[in-house]
């Protein structure tokens, strides 16, 4: 034990027999079986991540984690069918993907798209392991996946030192695009700073100035940020914030805390809380007469919330969105979606769902442009602000802090008898463009790090 | 700056939350106090109770039925738990008997998880308690009102049980004194498998009733078995009374810390431990025999 | 249990370990050298490898605390959390950059955790001992999530944990991902291992031994048994602080999921699994979940049921394999072996049953090689002060007097006798003396010091101890450890933390072991497991646990209880002998016996003292003749 050898990260080609043999002459030494060292390859890049060893065959492989158990378990598996759908699309070459990414034929650089599935419960650490084992036992060249801003951080920081892409799942936290951005995560979706920005004139027009507002926030950095970014905006108009009531996620019970907002006097309930943590604390708010003293606001939509919550919890009920399916009236490519989505799965797609799907599309976009999968190339091209159509219009990737430039969708809750079908939950009274609700892509303290 | 309409609801709240913590630590005391056992398993077993008793709406959408399916249920399975299992540890060391629990707990949340998935469920309340009382000081869920009422007859049929039966007697006489009992020449078997049973049913019932209160998943036993330890471990091991004073106790401690931080509700119930730890070792109504 | 005492070589295996005395730590660097060619083969990646070691050092402590000293503790996730975040938040927030630096100080941290949680929760044993920890595991959950958030990071964890590297001056060590890493964390569990095994073979592992089998007893033999716990929980403590910070460092991010009480559970199941007071059952628990995980889910497409087809399996394992997988091996193993052995075994075994069924002369033979006894002018010496003076000693349980005022002095070297009937309140009287229980008034008084309501552990160490009317033996241990135990506790205090010292090495010991052995007649059967013990050699064991801390005042509750007339005669020989040199109160029904051995005898009656005198004055006493002896005595000559 006291000669141990130190493996370098090195470029040599050694094969696993190979080694054992050098490591059986050295007689006594610890040697370590570099053997799952990559193979060299004939494309004059230097090894990063798992380049070339996850490039080298007919196929290349993504590592999905998805909550399937837990508060987010729902939203999870709508996730993961986006994900599914678009590694179909992207492996038979589908007209979706190609109005998406020109230049795909099938699959993403002619290699064929394999993906693993684990469950992350919506924890760091879980899903931090299943990506790992993803990255060592099947050289996965992209992660994604997370409902959960908490593991959106995690995996960031696994990305940056395993050097693997990342595109985040739903991650709704500030931070994931600003103080805990790395150079190898990317972030389609809206969150807390897009999502105030978007929602608060629309808040302030229909309640008035200097309100009251209460705030049911789950208690990690999604909530936290998505909290600040609200009290932020409604300070601008007079608002004060008579509670914020921050609760664990996956809390069974949420009475101690209704109680101090009914108590609260506030005007408007704004309810940070999302998957089935948005939908119970909704619920037992109603149960304790919280909403015939006060309004709700929903900042941060969860899919499937009205369907859930149901009964007529959500009519009247203003929210922030990345996208809802009667978009398609508007957007050609929504309507391809939506259309393709409802025939595989038999109902009309939410938000997660199409998020996830996006985030594939747009990095087969980015694959196919830099023409390489080596992680570097595959950045630089996200970083070039090529603007891309998707399924609400045309976005960019803002190359100082990686997050996608789109807009914010806001939706009011129908009355039950307003519902045109049984998933015409909510109109879409605004599609509020993205470039103006952004923060300057210092202001959250994101530095980007290292491409190598 | 307190605010006296929430102070009361919140200690009206207390008192809801202990009532039911009071109902399922009794459940795990009697267990320990008469067989010596720490049902690890408790837990679980409230988790049943919700589960059985979501059947038993399923199938016949009444919710007096789900009551009975989710108490029958959880007894049955206790009396089974006790004759397969349990009754062969009696006489290995208590981390045996410790370990063992533990691992059917295991057990029955993974089954639930396999067959329900972990997605959650819900009971609604029965129609008669739907909807919301205006109680003059707050709004109140009008089911969350009756499961105060519920839980108190149910405590109070435990307290008949326990104090005015043959049965009560013995129970009562093996938490002081085990030794007595075996020397009364009482089929002390068949008394733990009946035991057992009811312990199990106190749980299991709670874990119904409770189930229109907050949504039902697999895991909804294992923050309420680390309750019912502080609540046995406050009001005393093997304690009837302890148990219902611990209950109230822990639940207006949880509610009145809620008022001011809820994240900080457990680190009080866990101060209040201590401090009863350190004042009286045995709890605040245990006898100082059993260990 | 193969390494927990090589002192005691009954078991082959045992034998084997004392002769090449670094086996099992050569065994384990050669099993972490070639681990890394062998795994990958067996579907193991190096992930789940170095994920395997983070485990197995945790459950390294976690087994010193339950295994050893018998204290399930279902809250170690809070020292692992502890210690984990510790190092991280130097390592990424301070710019602390002395990866190895970071885990030792985490590891102080979770130590000293760790000693203030002890001093609460060893308040209580048993039951209330594990539902104090589970409450603290939970407690220091919700802890990392709000008043320290901000230095945990709360629900993100803290993420950027670096590699460890050193700067040798020449070159530097740089440990990255996989097997590179594999290297750092081997050498960290190996050392783990080595510490472990040094700790489980001092005296200090020896009486966590003697802890987990028989608390009561280990206290009255006179160690610090509240001391000692809390020794093994701060250990325990400090392994999962280390191993916390390796799984920061393994992970590149600190998961708050450290502290949840999963954590908790997992670590004790795996230890249960893989085998309770082995040292290597957590380690092989951990490859057995984390196999299993991998495999059912992933191979079998289990999905979720994985963790159902683990906890049936450990349900099992507890029902059936107590010791886990490597206890099961180990007993298979000694099974085998023994097939070899065994003969030998019985023939050492054999003699002495033999000898003492055949005739009596043990106990002459054993007191030939006993020191010469000494004059015993004490008995002689009525103007010196007694040994041992009780004034107004009563006892009350609730309206039940069980001793009233009783009146009682022992000169140095008198051997003195107490009868009574049942419930004459001799053994209560006892129990005062020796401080286990407290009086409810009066005072006692010993060597001139007044011991009322001291500790039994103390009155112990100043030299009164008591063998027990039912046996109090360490059950799990040998004869010799049983002995070993004992004279620890007048060899080296009441409480010390030789934790690295060995067993043998301790000055004296060996004699005195061997000493007390011949005083009681257990030479031959030292190796043999107490629980493999005649009836008749545990009465002897337990007045040699007693002998063996050398008391100056040797009490002994019944010593012949239960003994057929034969062993009734050996052992009254053998009290003859020992009582030679010392000063001893015997407390017996069998009369005869009684006052064939004591010089003055008390007779007890209610609680009360009825007369005392010399075995002729009591034999002759009316009032004792009329209350009592006629019908005693007449019972236990039929």
């Amino acid at each position: 034990m006291k000669r141990l050898m130190i493996e370098q990260p090195s470029r040599l080609a050694v094969s696993r027999r190979q080694l054992l043999q050098t490591a059986a002459g050295l007689a006594g030494a610890s040697m370590l079986p570099a053997g799952l060292m990559p193979r060299a390859f004939a494309e004059d890049r230097p090894a990063v991540g798992t380049f070339p060893a996850g490039a080298s065959g007919s196929s290349v492989f993504i590592g999905i984690t998805v909550p399937r158990t837990g508060t987010y378990a729902l939203q999870g598996e709508d996730e993961l069918k986006g994900y599914e759908l678009a590694v179909e699309h992207i492996n038979s070459g589908n007209d979706l993907i190609k109005q998406i990414s020109p230049k795909t034929t099938k699959g993403v650089l002619g290699k064929e798209v394999k993906f693993g599935v684990a469950d992350s419960a919506a924890k760091p650490n879980e899903a931090v392991q299943a990506e790992q084992r993803f990255i060592t036992e099947n050289k996965a060249i992209l992660m994604t996946g997370s409902t959960s801003s908490a593991v959106a951080v995690a995996l960031n920081k696994l990305a940056q030192r395993e050097k693997v892409l990342y595109v985040t799942g739903i991650s709704g936290s500030n931070d994931t695009t600003g103080k805990d951005c790395v150079r190898y995560g990317f972030r389609q979706c809206f969150y807390g700073q897009t999502a105030a920005a978007a929602i608060g004139p629309i808040i302030v027009k229909t309640f008035g100035k200097n309100k009251k507002a209460a705030y049911l926030t789950p208690d990690y950095t999604y909530g936290h940020t998505v909290t600040k970014s609200m009290t932020d905006y409604l300070a601008t108009a007079g608002w004060t914030t008579a509670t914020d009531q921050v609760a664990p996620l996956g809390a069974p019970d949420y009475s101690s805390y209704l109680l101090n907002i009914a108590n609260s006097g506030a005007d408007v309930l704004l309810n940070v809380n999302w998957g089935h943590d948005a939908v119970l604390s909704t619920q037992q708010a109603k149960q304790f007469g919280i909403f015939d003293k006060m309004k709700l606001v929903v900042p941060y939509q969860t899919p499937f919330l009205a369907r859930e919550a149901g009964g007529d919890l959500m009519s009247g009920v203003y929210a922030a969105t990345d996208f809802w399916w009667t978009l398609e009236d508007k957007y050609p490519l929504a309507k391809m979606f939506v259309a393709a989505f409802e025939k595989k799965y038999g109902y009309k797609p939410e938000w997660g769902a199409n998020n996830a799907y996006m985030q594939f599309a747009l990095w087969a976009e980015a694959v196919e442009h830099a023409g390489s999968f080596f992680p570097p190339d595959v950045i630089k091209s996200y970083e070039e602000g090529r603007k891309v159509q998707s399924t609400v219009g045309e976005v960019y990737f803002r190359k100082e802090d990686h997050q996608l430039v789109r807009p914010v969708i806001i939706v009011k809750g129908k009355a039950p008898k307003d519902m045109k079908n049984k998933e015409d939950y909510y109109d879409v009274v605004e599609i509020v463009p993205g470039e103006g609700l952004m923060q300057k892509p210092d202001a959250f303290g994101c530095s980007l790090g290292a491409y190598t | 700056m307190i605010s006296w309409p929430n102070f009361v609801s919140q200690l009206f709240n207390g008192l809801a939350l202990g009532a039911l913590l009071a109902l399922i630590s009794s459940g795990l005391t009697i267990i320990y106090g008469t067989l010596g056992v720490l049902n690890l398993a408790h837990g679980a077993m409230f988790m049943l109770g919700g589960y059985a008793g979501y059947v038993g709406y399923q199938y016949s959408g009444s919710f007096v039925a789900a009551v009975a399916a989710g108490a029958i249920f959880v007894m049955i399975l206790g009396v089974v738990m006790e004759r397969v299992v349990i009754r062969h540890f009696y006489h290995r060391p208590n981390e045996d008997q410790l370990l063992v629990t533990f691992g059917l707990g295991i057990c029955f949340v993974e089954i639930v998880r396999l067959f329900f998935s972990s997605q959650s469920l819900s009971v609604p309340p029965p129609p008669l308690f739907q909807g919301i009382t205006n109680l003059g000081f707050m709004y109140y869920p009008t089911y969350r009102l009756a499961v105060v009422g519920i839980v108190a007859i149910a405590l109070g049929v435990l307290f008949l049980l326990l104090y005015r039966t043959r049965l009560g007697m013995i129970v009562r006489a093996g938490i002081e004194d085990s030794v007595m009992v075996d020397s009364l020449g009482i089929n002390v078997d068949r008394v733990f498998m009946v035991v057992f049973g009811i312990g199990a049913m106190a749980a299991g019932f709670a874990g119904i009733v409770n189930a229109p209160v907050v949504s039902l998943t697999p895991g909804v036993g294992d923050d309420i078995l680390v309750e019912t330890f502080v609540v046995v471990v406050i009001g005393g091991v093997g304690s009837f009374p302890g148990a219902i004073l611990g209950g109230l106790i822990a639940g207006e401690i949880i509610s009145i810390t809620s008022m001011f931080n809820p994240s900080y509700a457990y680190v009080m119930l866990f101060a209040a431990m201590t401090l009863v730890l350190v004042v009286r070792p045995h709890g605040l109504l245990g006898a100082a025999g059993r260990e | 249990m193969a390494c927990s005492a090589p002192q005691a070589a009954s078991k082959r295996k045992r034998v084997m370990f004392k002769q090449r005395p670094f086996l099992i730590e050569t065994l384990t660097a050669i099993g972490l050298i070639i681990a890394p060619f062998v795994l990958p083969y067996l579907g193991f990646a190096p992930n789940t490898v170095n994920r395997i070691l983070v485990w197995g050092l945790f459950g390294l402590g976690f087994d010193i605390l339950f295994g050893f000293t018998g204290l399930l503790s279902f809250g170690q996730s809070a020292f692992y959390g502890t210690g984990g975040f510790v190092a991280a938040y130097l390592l990424t927030q301070t710019g602390f950059s002395n990866v190895l630096g970071a885990l030792v100080i985490g590891m102080i941290a979770a130590a000293v955790t760790g000693y203030l949680v002890g001093l609460i929760a060893l308040r209580r044993t048993g039951i209330y001992f594990a539902m104090i920890t589970v409450a603290i595991a939970e407690v220091f959950f919700f802890v990392e999530f709000n008043p320290l958030s901000a230095w945990t990071g709360g629900e993100n964890g803290l993420p950027g944990v670096p590699m460890p590297s050193f700067n040798l001056g020449f070159t530097t060590l740089e440990f990255t991902d996989g097997w590179s890493l594999y290297q750092f964390l081997a050498l960290c569990y190996f050392v783990g291992v080595v510490i472990a095994l040094r700790i489980v073979r001092s005296p200090v592992g020896a009486i966590f031994s003697a802890i987990r089998d028989n608390p009561v007893r280990a206290a009255a033999v006179g160690h610090n048994v509240h001391g000692y716990k809390l020794t093994a929980f701060v250990i325990a403590a400090a392994y999962a602080g280390f191993a916390g910070g390796l799984l920061g460092v393994l992970q590149a991010f600190m998961p708050p999921d450290a502290f949840t009480f999963d954590t908790s559970g997992q670590l004790v199941m795996q230890t249960a699994i893989g085998g309770r007071g082995t040292l290597f059952g957590p380690l092989v628990g951990a490859a057995v979940w984390l196999f299993l995980q991998d495999f059912l889910q992933a191979a079998l497409g289990l999905g979720a049921a994985w963790k159902l087809v683990l906890g049936v399996v450990f349900v099992l394992l507890v029902c059936f394999l107590r010791r886990g997988i490597v206890g099961g091996l180990a007993d298979l193993h000694h099974r085998l072996a023994g097939k070899r052995t065994r003969p030998p075994q019985r023939q050492l075994a054999e003699p002495v049953v033999a000898g003492q069924t055949a005739a009596g002369d043990e106990p002459m033979r054993a007191s030939a090689s006993v020191p010469p006894p000494m004059h015993r002018p004490a008995v002689t010496d009525s103007s010196s002060p007694p040994l041992l003076q009780a004034s107004g000693l009563t006892k009350r349980y609730g309206g039940l007097v069980a001793n009233n005022n009783i009146e009682f002095s022992v000169r140095r070297g008198e051997l003195l006798g107490i009868i009574g009937p049942n419930g004459a309140g001799k053994s209560t009287f006892f129990k005062m003396l020796t401080c286990e229980i407290g009086p409810s008034s009066g005072r006692i008084l010993f060597d001139g010091r007044d011991i009322t309501g001291m500790h039994v552990t103390d009155v112990s160490q100043l030299g009164l101890t008591k063998s027990y009317q039912v046996n109090q033996l360490f059950t799990g241990l040998t004869v010799r450890e049983n002995i070993v135990i004992a004279a620890l506790a007048r060899l080296r205090g009441k409480f010390r933390l030789d934790l690295l010292r060995k067993l043998d090495k301790v000055e004296g010991l060996e004699k005195r072991v061997r000493q007390t052995l011949e005083l009681v007649n257990l030479t031959a059967r030292a190796d043999t497991p107490v629980s493999e013990l005649a009836y008749g050699e545990k009465r002897r064991l337990e007045i040699g646990l007693a002998l063996a801390t050398s008391p100056s005042l040797l009490l002994l509750d019944e010593p012949l209880a239960g003994m057929s007339p034969r062993e009734r005669t050996e052992t009254v020989k053998l009290l003859k002998s020992i009582g030679q040199n010392r000063t001893m109160i015997v407390i017996d029904h069998d009369m005869d016996a009684l006052f064939e051995l004591a010089e003055r005898v008390t007779v007890l009656q209610e609680g009360r003292v009825l007369v005392e005198g010399t075995p002729e004055e009591i034999r002759k006493s009316a009032a004792v003749q009329e209350a009592y002896l006629g019908g005693i005595h007449g019972v236990l000559d039929a």
